[in-house]
Formats: C-alpha cells, structure tokens, sequence
C-alpha cells in the first residue's frame, strides 16, 4: 500500500510543474498581491462613517439589557452611529435611497438579528462583523444571568465590569486576505492534482500495468487518491508557514482556530483532488487546458484576486466566494458556522467523488 | 499434449467492429510462441484480453489449467506483460520504476530490490539503475520496459513488439534476452512486425490477419502450406562435352530432388523442404568435373509465405 504513496509522493516533489503551481505560485501571489498591489486595492482605504439604526422588537428582558448596553459601548466615537428606530418601514426606505447603511432589527425570544443592508459592501461587511460582537456579548450576558442574575438586573453591570467586547487586536492588511485566498485558489487547483494523477497514468500508458497487477483496483484507487493526500498537506502547510512566518500575514487569533482552518482547507482540497480523480478518468484531454479557464473565471468572479470584484449574484454564487468568506468568518470573528456547512459538503463530495472514481477504475479496460 | 495456455474460439469486439474473431491457439509451456499480422489484425486485443487488460466476448482462455474469468487474480499473478509502448514513471529513476511495478505483485523488502536489479541486470541496464527514462536512449528505455514486466519472475511473458523503434545493438540483446528467459523456463509469447525476428526466435509461430487465423505452427510447417519446395541454384562452368540430359536423368533418380533445369551456366535443383541434400549434390558436381562458381538457396519466407495466405503484404 505504502509503495503506491511513495510513489505519488516521490513524483510531485520530482514535478517541477507541480512544485511551481502549487507551492511557488500561490506564495508569490500572496506576496505579490499582498505588497504589490495594496495601493490599488480599496480594501485599506477609510470607510467613512457609517450610520445605522435599530429596532427592538423583543419583550426579552435579558435581550433588552444587551443590546442596549452594546449600544452603550459602541458609544459616540465609533465609526459605527447607532440610532434606536421605531418605524421599520420608513428606515428600510432611508437604507433603500443611502442614506443609511443598514438596520438592524431585533426582535423575538430566543433573540433574532435581521439586517438590512445597503449597496456598499465594504460598510456592510463592518456592520456584519459590529453585530456578531454583539451575539458574543449577548451570550455572555446570558452565561452571566445564569450564575448571577442580580447582577444584570439590577443594571450595575452591562457595560464593562461582565460584558466586555473582544478586541481582536489584529491590524489586518491585504497579505491577511491573499494569505486565505491563496489557500482557497490552491485548493480548487488541486482539481488538476486529482486530474493529472490519472490522465498521466493513461498518457505514459502505466495505468495499464497497474489494471493487469494482481491488486484490487478499488484499493488501487483509494491508495492512488491516499497518495495525494501528504502533497495536500504539504502545500497547504507551506502557504500559511511562509505567509505567517516569512510575509507576517494573520490567519485566525487561536491556535486552535488556525488548526481548524488548516482543517477546513485539507477536506476541501481533498474534496477536489477526489472530484479531479473522476474528471482524469473520464477525460482525455489535458487537464490544465479544460480545468484552468473555468478555474480562473471562478477565481476571478469569486475575488480571489482582489476583493473589489464583487458583481452582485455572481459573485456570491462562486463555490470559492464561500469558502474565502467561510475561512474569513473563521479566521477574523472565530465563527464556525459556514466552515462546519463547507466541510460537511466537501465531505459529501469526497465520499460521492471516491465512490464514483472507485467504481470507475474498477470497470476501467486497457487504454489504447 | 498438455498447453500452458489456451485460447479457445476467442472473440472481442469494439462496438461493431469485432477485432478478434473465433481465434483458437494454444501454446506449449517453456516455448517462444509468435504472433504475426500486419497493423489491426487483432495481435494487440489478443494479448490484451490475454493479460486481463481487456474484457471478452465470447470464448474460453486457460492459462496454466486456470480459467480467465475464475481465476483472474492467480492468473495476473503469472503474468508478466511488456507492452508495444514503454510504461514508466519519467520521474522515477530505473531502479524505483522496477521496484514499483514488482511490489505491486507482492514483492516487498530485500527481495523486491534484489530482484528488480537482476531484472535490470539482465536486461544490461545496472550501470543505469539511477537514470530517469528521459535521460536514457529509446534502447535503454525498451530494456527497461522489458525489466519492469520480468522483475517478480513471472512463468508467463507476453511480450507486444518490445523490439520498436530500437537499435541494432539493443534489438539484439533483446532477442538474445528472450532466448534466455524461455531457457530459464518461462512461456513467452512475442509479437512483432518484424518477420526476421520471429523467424529467428519463436518456436511456433501464428499468423492473424482481420481477426482470424490464418495458420499456426512451426516456421517449416507454416512454409509447406504454400509450397513443398525449396531451390539451389548452382552456377558452373559447362564444358561443351558435358551432356545435359544425361546428367539430369541421373540426378532425378535422387530421391530427395524434385527437378532440375538449366539457365545458361546455372543450374537449379528443387529439393523438398527440411531436406539436406547439398553435400551429396556437390559431389556429383565434383565427380563430373564441374566446377562450382557459387550456390545459393532460395526458401520461401514468411514474407512470400504471408503473401500467398492472406493476399496481402505484412505492411
């Protein structure tokens, strides 16, 4: 079993094609875009003040009491102005003509968070990231009221002494987005790794050796597939440790979470190396010339290489737009929500894609 | 007579096109077995159903008393197959190429890389063990094909033009190669365009054109199905004394000529084939007093042969 992984191993390190693609070109690009190309990218430039208003629509008292002392502690100096509403209607109108960024409303018991946003997306993703302190400070709020509910009912808390928003403390640049881009450009690149370990056995003919070995084709498959796995991790480890170590870039706060994030890039990355495994025994042709215009499109609608592209509908709708704002969520609000969905699909996807591929070699004759 | 391999009323078709058609065969064990035909006459699809590469139609295959569809594993396990074209990792040097396709018969440890050097060993490629295939010539890579299908010794060798496109030198360590491993005991079976090779190294020989048979056998029986003859032509000086008819009356009493005719100063006596006449041929030249400017034989090969089967040339 360990000969067909030594194997694998011992022609991606020999590969200079693969070495350049997936482990020199994606660190170049994090430099290159990351430096280079921060002046042209808006992603630093100040966002100007945002104004939003909110609605409370809940009778919860606890809730009350949160959102509330969020306001207290967003205070006057933020960039973020709050203001309470009453009428819904009339500030979706005021949101719907600019003149407000979004409004958050709040309401029923458990609490609920509806937002509503304007056209700058840039402002948006800062109300989102301000609302998801606020779901911490609700929580602790609430962890709080169970040990000690005197202390929050009787107001003396709320805005400090329990309740405390977290400071990530994170000076984030464009290294920090190319550095999780790249990671997601890699991973849907190594369709072509998949791929290519199969369309190479049928051009230099070997796959015919391995059908005629007295082996299980299924567990021939599988080890082929098991082959690619210390090369997936390989390069995923190699960007984020050059991007952190060599181009100071920040992933996620925790080690934890950066282990998680390591995690949720090896399943995807195996999810399509798997997909690529099925695409190299179905095709003939040249991997890298029918894979990589599709691939560069996703990557580019997806803003992968700069976050300004964003064509509303399109862009959301690229599998690698969710996974750079999955990886985002996780790396600068540590929320899990949608890397634990985009595992749980990839996961899907491998076991799908292996069982396909399996059955495929099973049934695969001679190639000509 | 017991065959290690048999092919019965083999059939193989692709899509409508049936490339192997009711082809029977059956070769002995410890023998070089040829398979002849021009480009398309189903050779290939033969040997790929052979070694389990390739799914079949109809018919029925034994190899070493174990049928191909039972017994497909145990069957792989004595296979060894050097395909026409040459299957190696570029990026492996020759020795790891060797140990990867032996390991995947079961070969592990010190065994595998003994036995995956003896097998570069024999195929004259030691001194290159560390060479990648692109850093070798086409006769080296050839060699090393062969080796990658030799190294976990297997009893039945099936062999698909490994002599294309190489040197004379390497061709010729090829065939001297073959010779050796039928010596040490393994069944082979050898496809070629090459008539001169097959002529020269396989014991029995079948030739397939459009899917069938055309005939098997030995390269002389093969030869007798078209003709029963073999001539010598003997150039000499004829006194103006010398009596011709006489001479052939004589002669023809031999029983093992056939004929005899006369051009000018050459004579040419038709003997029947396998027969060894000459030196009995020549002392009646001498005996008359005529001297011998030279001699050639002419026997049909499998060329002429092919041709008159089949209608066709070979290429």
């Amino acid at each position: 079993m360990f000969q067909i992984i030594i194997k694998e191993f011992k022609e991606f390190l020999r590969d200079k094609t693969n070495l350049f693609f997936f482990l020199l070109f994606p660190v170049v690009l994090v430099f290159l875009l990351g430096n280079l190309l921060t002046s042209m990218d808006k992603a630093d430039e100040v966002i100007g003040e945002i104004k939003a208003q909110y609605i409370v629509q809940t009778e919860d008292q606890r809730a009350n009491i949160a959102i509330e002392s969020f306001v207290k502690a967003i205070g006057d100096d933020s960039l973020l102005v709050l203001e309470k509403a009453n009428d819904l209607e009339t500030s979706k109108k005021l949101v719907g003509t600019d003149k407000l960024t979004a409004v958050v409303v709040f309401r029923g018991d458990p609490l609920e968070i509806n937002i509503y946003e304007g056209s700058n997306q840039i402002k948006n993703r800062t109300v989102s990231a301000i609302m998801n302190s606020f779901v911490l400070t609700n929580k602790s709020i609430s962890s709080v009221m169970k040990i000690a509910p005197a202390v929050i009912l009787s107001g003396t808390s709320g805005n400090g002494e329990y309740v405390k928003q977290k400071d990530l403390g994170v000076n984030r640049s464009m290294i920090d987005y190319y550095a999780v881009s790249m990671l997601a450009m890699i991973s849907f690149m190594s369709v072509m790794v998949g791929a290519g370990a199969f369309v190479g056995e049928r051009q230099n003919k070997t796959i015919n050796r391995l059908i005629i070995a007295p082996q299980n084709r299924v567990q021939l498959f599988l080890q082929k597939i098991l082959g690619m796995v210390p090369q997936v991790i390989i390069q995923i480890m190699v960007i984020m440790l050059i991007s952190v170590f060599v181009f100071k870039a920040h992933y996620a706060a925790t080690f934890t979470e950066n282990l998680y994030l390591f995690f949720f890039f090896f399943v995807i990355t195996l999810a399509m190396v798997s997909f690529g495994a099925v695409v190299g025994l179905l095709i003939k042709a040249n991997p890298m010339a029918l894979l990589m215009p599709f691939l560069w499109l996703m990557m580019f609608f997806g803003g992968t290489y700069s976050k300004e592209v964003n064509i509303k509908g399109l862009t959301q709708a690229m599998p690698i737009y969710q996974i750079q704002q999955a990886a985002f969520d996780l790396a600068i609000f540590g929320r899990y929500h949608k890397v634990n969905t985009i595992i749980l699909i990839a996961g899907i996807i491998i076991i799908i894609m292996l069982t396909t591929g399996a059955l495929l070699f099973y049934k695969k004759q001679e190639e000509r | 007579m017991s065959y290690y391999v048999s092919v019965n009323n083999l059939t193989k078709k692709y899509g409508e096109l049936c490339a192997v058609d009711n082809l029977s065969f059956s070769v002995r064990k410890g023998e070089i077995f040829g398979l002849l035909g021009p480009n398309g006459a189903g050779k290939s699809t033969t040997l790929s159903v052979l070694t389990t590469l390739a799914e079949f139609y109809k018919g029925e295959i034994r190899v070493d008393g174990l049928d191909i569809i039972k017994d497909k594993m145990k069957i792989k396990q004595l296979i060894g197959m050097v395909p026409q074209d040459i299957a190696v990792y570029d990026h492996l040097n020759a020795l790891e190429n060797v140990k990867f396709f032996a390991s995947l018969y079961g070969l592990r440890g010190d065994k595998l890389t003994q036995s995956a050097k003896e097998a570069l060993e024999f195929v004259g490629l030691t001194d290159r063990q560390t060479m990648k295939p692109k850093q070798m010539s086409g006769g080296m890579r050839r060699r090393l094909n062969i080796a990658c299908g030799i190294a976990h010794a297997p009893k039945l060798i099936v062999m698909d033009e490994p002599t294309v496109g190489v040197d004379a030198q390497s061709r010729e360590h090829i065939l001297n190669s073959i010779k050796i491993l039928k010596d040490r005991g393994a069944t082979v079976i050898y496809t070629s365009h090459y008539m001169q090779e097959v002529e020269e190294i396989c014991d029995r020989i079948a030739i397939i054109d459009k899917g069938h048979m055309v005939a098997c056998g030995t390269k002389t029986e093969l030869v007798s199905l078209v003709t029963d003859v073999q001539s010598l032509y003997i150039e000499s000086r004829i006194p103006s004394t010398f009596n011709i008819e006489e001479f052939k009356k004589k002669n023809e009493l031999m029983p093992d000529i056939k004929a005899i005719s006369i051009n000018e100063s050459t004579f040419r006596i038709d003997l029947p084939i396998g027969q060894n006449s000459i030196s009995k041929i020549i002392e009646q030249f001498i005996s008359l007093g005529l001297p011998i400017i030279s001699i050639n034989s002419e026997v049909p090969n499998l060329d002429t042969m092919f041709l008159t089967l089949t209608g066709h040339e070979m290429r």
